[in-house]
């Protein structure tokens, strides 16, 4: 009787021990597969495997080209914009906009998303960013 | 006059920016608009001192509080237009002269200046859309940094505080094509602290003086202000534009402000002073 509660907890013990070794295997999966994703991005995506998100602080601004400061500096004063939006502001023609705010998503300082039929482009907020 | 954003700035410090702003901001006030005056210098504020005699009460937010999303708006502003029996309303937003304050400004990050260019183009709208004032005025602090290119970027006319000072003309130079042409900001150039003998001279010997600047800077120069010792000799409480009305420095002024209340930022073709200049 004895013996068999001893084998009973040695079993228990032992499906403990499978649990966290699938948990471990699990997690090592996981960080082969970011680690994946990091090398396949390149410098697109930062370790955690988000998109790498820059600030569009006047200094860095000032290190863009004069087209594409133009833009960022119009969302900066609307905060969030379609192509069209922007295109009223800088007066240029509304898929020039859409270009040059595509490449600032691109290159990290913007973010843009879909609501209904519009697409928006906006500067995220780099302090919840940082949270 | 069209409601704006003045941001005045200078490349080097002790020009008199924050006498310039001060007194502007006074003159129209005094002509019963309603203005804001902004001190973003929050290296070396000034605007607290200059406004001793009529901040009544202690200050509860300063405008740093706001920047940080500590306070509304509108909680950060102190009127003191009854103080000096300003015919418009004169709001302050003022920075915190504590050496908490101005340490904490100087250790802030970039994603910090973000969001504080963000408030501000958010502070213009509350201003014009909610408070009814016509013109706001932002007081800088001298050269690149990241509160006054904040200021240059948030506002629509960009006043530049030059004096004649050959180093200071070469660094104004830079500025004006690193800094102001890059945003593309309307940009004009006040020279101040002009030789006294100026005072003296024709109306074509000051004109001269302009042209020739204008043709150094390669900007339009918006006016001459000589150097006054009264001025310079008056306390840093004293406000000009109400304790010596009819000095010739606020008569001067008074074009100034006339002239830039003119400026239409955003159609030069339209704007009087502009379409000479440029």
């Amino acid at each position: 009787m004895k013996v068999e509660l001893l084998l009973k907890k040695l079993v228990d013990k032992l499906d403990l021990v499978n649990q966290k070794l699938d948990s471990l295997i699990e997690l090592n999966e996981k960080i082969l597969k970011t680690q994946e994703e990091f090398l396949r991005a390149g410098s697109d995506k930062n370790h955690f495997g988000t998109e790498l998100k820059l600030e569009p602080d006047v200094m860095s601004l000032l290190s863009l080209p004069s087209s594409l400061r133009k833009t960022a500096m119009v969302l900066l004063k609307l905060e969030k914009a379609t192509a069209e939006d922007l295109a009223r502001e800088t007066k240029r023609l509304r898929p020039v906009e859409s270009a040059y705010a595509n490449q600032l998503v691109r290159m990290g300082y913007l973010s843009k998303k879909r609501e209904g039929r519009e697409v928006y482009f906006y500067i995220e907020s780099p302090m919840e960013i940082r949270k | 006059m069209r409601k704006k954003v003045l941001s005045i700035h200078s490349s080097r410090g002790g020009t008199g920016k924050t006498v310039i702003a001060t007194n502007l901001a006074a003159i129209y006030a005094i002509k019963g608009l309603n203005v804001a005056l902004l001190d973003l210098d929050f290296r070396a504020p000034s605007l607290v001192d200059v406004f001793s005699k009529g901040i009544r009460e202690p200050v509860r937010h300063w405008l740093n509080d706001f920047l940080d999303g500590r306070c509304k708006a509108e909680q950060a502003l102190t009127d003191v237009s009854k103080a000096y029996g300003l015919k418009g309303k004169l709001l302050l937003g003022l920075a915190n002269p504590a050496i908490e304050a101005i340490r904490n400004t100087m250790e802030k990050s970039r994603a910090w200046e973000v969001t504080a260019v963000k408030k501000l183009f958010s502070l213009r709208s509350t201003l014009f859309d909610n408070m009814d004032i016509d013109c706001c005025i932002i007081d800088t602090s001298p050269g690149f940094q990241y509160t006054s290119i904040n200021a240059v970027v948030s506002s629509d006319i960009s006043v530049v505080i030059a004096t004649l000072d050959s180093l200071e003309l070469k660094a104004l130079r830079n500025m004006l094509v690193e800094l102001y042409d890059a945003f593309a900001k309307r940009t004009v150039v006040l020279i101040n602290k002009v030789f006294p003998e100026t005072r003296a001279w024709s109306s074509e010997k000051q004109k001269n003086l302009i042209s020739k600047m204008e043709k150094v800077l390669k900007h339009p120069v918006i006016g001459v202000v000589p150097c006054y010792c009264d001025v310079l000799q008056a306390k840093r409480t004293s406000l000009l534009a109400v304790d010596m009305p009819f000095h010739p420095f606020l008569r001067n002024l008074e074009e100034v402000a006339e002239k830039l209340g003119s400026i239409n930022e955003k159609n030069a073709e339209e704007d009087v002073f502009c379409k000479a200049k440029l």
